[in-house]
């Protein structure tokens, strides 16, 4: 993380907070919307959208519907795999160090402001099913397991084909 | 809802039907499909009964209209109350319905409930949506064995027409009077005049209950271009379902822009709204999954 490559950026994200049960839990309000909205900031969603249940199941999902500006969406609650959580970062305000440190430093630094454990993802138009982009990209999770976890003695040992030259 | 409980001996005999519409100009509120139906024997009683376009008569009268045709054991009568989050929200889907189609579909949908019910509708009399020559061959391919009359003003030609019309409208005011907000903003309230865009209270009421991000409380037709003008200063929001319309119309002035610059690569509006993964290799492609390096 701490490359001085020209053309690379830092930053650090502070999730110090994760273990600590003082973190903001979200789970159940993450909604992720079919469009893009203009805006960054507060606002009081939970009196505004109103996601009801259908009592329809599509590929085991519940789908639950709701409206935003005059559309309909249709939705459905996923939890996110074991061993993953959700977090909402925001920029973390840095007292200022000495004013030369500052000039074009590009290092960016955040902070965990809350966390979350299911998201809920919307279709306009469309019910919400297994083949949606959303729920398939948590395939990654599976793949960069396998890309990834670390080799073990055993692995190496039934890998090895005991006709084939030593490992160099 | 409707005179549904138990169906009277003159259902078996050739019946006449009226349907009219409440509530199709405001810009909130549902939209009422009504139809009143009796047998054809009974249209001369039915001339007498005062009925006359709703829409000339005071409230008082008409509820009093209302009232009296609930009781009348030779008249039946059936609503469809269209939700405007439905109306919305079919307007505005990826395959825009216009309120024409709508308005069709619901008439004919009162139409096939009476005929299930057991009434041998022979004739139906229909205000006119739309073209009527089109609108009378849609309505008799789908019933043939109806003979349709679809005119102008047929609300105060034909006193079943008019009656239709007052069970429309009295169900859109109660419907209306009645309403239920699923939203818990603060302030709310129910001054909404009649709903029609020009109305001052409705005016007021908009102005009262607009909001920058979520537009509107969900009785308001978001489909109404009236909304629109309420939405300036508003926080703009992008959809996929509108892409193709928009891009169509600004695509001519953004080309020949991009090509006195030199320059390629401008975003399509659907990458604002979700991650593409273009570029990548397929798996992630088509799970959209994009490289962010900077954020």
């Amino acid at each position: 993380m701490n490359d001085e490559g020209a053309s690379s950026e830092t930053g650090t994200i502070d999730l110090g907070g994760v273990k600590s049960s003082s973190a903001v839990d979200l789970t159940d309000q993450i909604h992720q919307l079919p469009c893009c909205i203009k805006y960054n900031g507060p606002s009081p969603v939970s009196h505004y959208f109103k996601p009801k249940s259908t009592g329809i199941e599509v590929d085991g999902l519940n789908v639950k519907e709701a409206h935003f500006r005059g559309r309909k969406l249709q939705g459905t609650t996923v939890p996110l795999p074991d061993g993953y959580s959700g977090f909402v970062i925001g920029r973390k305000t840095v007292a200022k160090r000495k004013a030369s440190d500052t000039n074009g430093g590009t290092t960016a630094s955040w902070q965990m402001n809350a966390k979350f454990q299911n998201i809920t993802f919307w279709n306009h138009d469309n019910l919400p099913s297994k083949e949606d982009a959303f729920l398939r990209a948590l395939h990654l999770f599976d793949v960069a397991k396998a890309l990834h976890k670390p080799v073990t003695a055993e692995d190496m040992e039934s890998a090895s084909n005991p006709e084939a030259t030593a490992t160099d | 809802m409707g005179s549904e409980d138990q169906i009277p001996e003159w259902a078996s005999t050739p019946c006449i039907m009226g349907i009219d519409e409440a509530g199709r100009g405001p810009v909130l509120g549902p939209m009422v499909y009504g139809c009143l139906y009796c047998p054809i024997s009974y249209k001369k009683t039915l001339s007498t009964l005062e009925f006359a376009d709703s829409k000339t008569l005071k409230e008082e009268k008409r509820e009093e209209l209302f009232e009296s045709l609930k009781a009348d054991c030779s008249i039946g009568w059936a609503v469809d109350v269209i939700d405007p989050r439905v109306l919305s929200a079919k307007m505005l889907q990826k395959n825009k319905i216009n309120l024409n189609e709508i308005s069709h579909e619901s008439a004919m949908g009162l139409v096939k409930r009476v005929l299930d019910m057991g009434y041998l509708l022979t004739e139906v009399y229909v205000d006119t949506v739309g073209d009527p020559d089109k609108y009378i061959i849609k309505l008799t391919e789908r019933f043939p064995s109806i003979k349709f009359v679809v005119a102008k003003k047929a609300d105060s030609l034909y006193p079943v027409v008019s009656g239709a019309s007052i069970v429309a409208k009295v169900t859109r005011d109660r419907a209306l009077q009645n309403w239920n907000f699923d939203e818990t903003a603060e302030n709310m309230h129910r001054t909404f005049g009649s709903g029609y865009p020009g109305d001052p209270n409705t005016k007021g009421w908009l102005e009262h209950h607009k909001h920058s991000v979520f537009g509107f409380p969900s009785l308001v037709r978001f489909s109404w271009g009236t909304c629109e003008s309420y939405f300036k200063g508003g926080v703009e929001v992008l959809w996929e379902a509108d892409d193709d319309d928009v891009s169509s119309r600004k695509t001519v002035k953004r080309q020949s822009k991009l090509s006195n610059l030199g320059f390629t690569g401008m975003k399509r509006k659907s990458e604002d709204i979700e991650s593409s993964g273009k570029g990548r290799c397929k798996f992630f492609q088509s799970r959209k999954l994009e490289q962010l390096s900077h954020f």
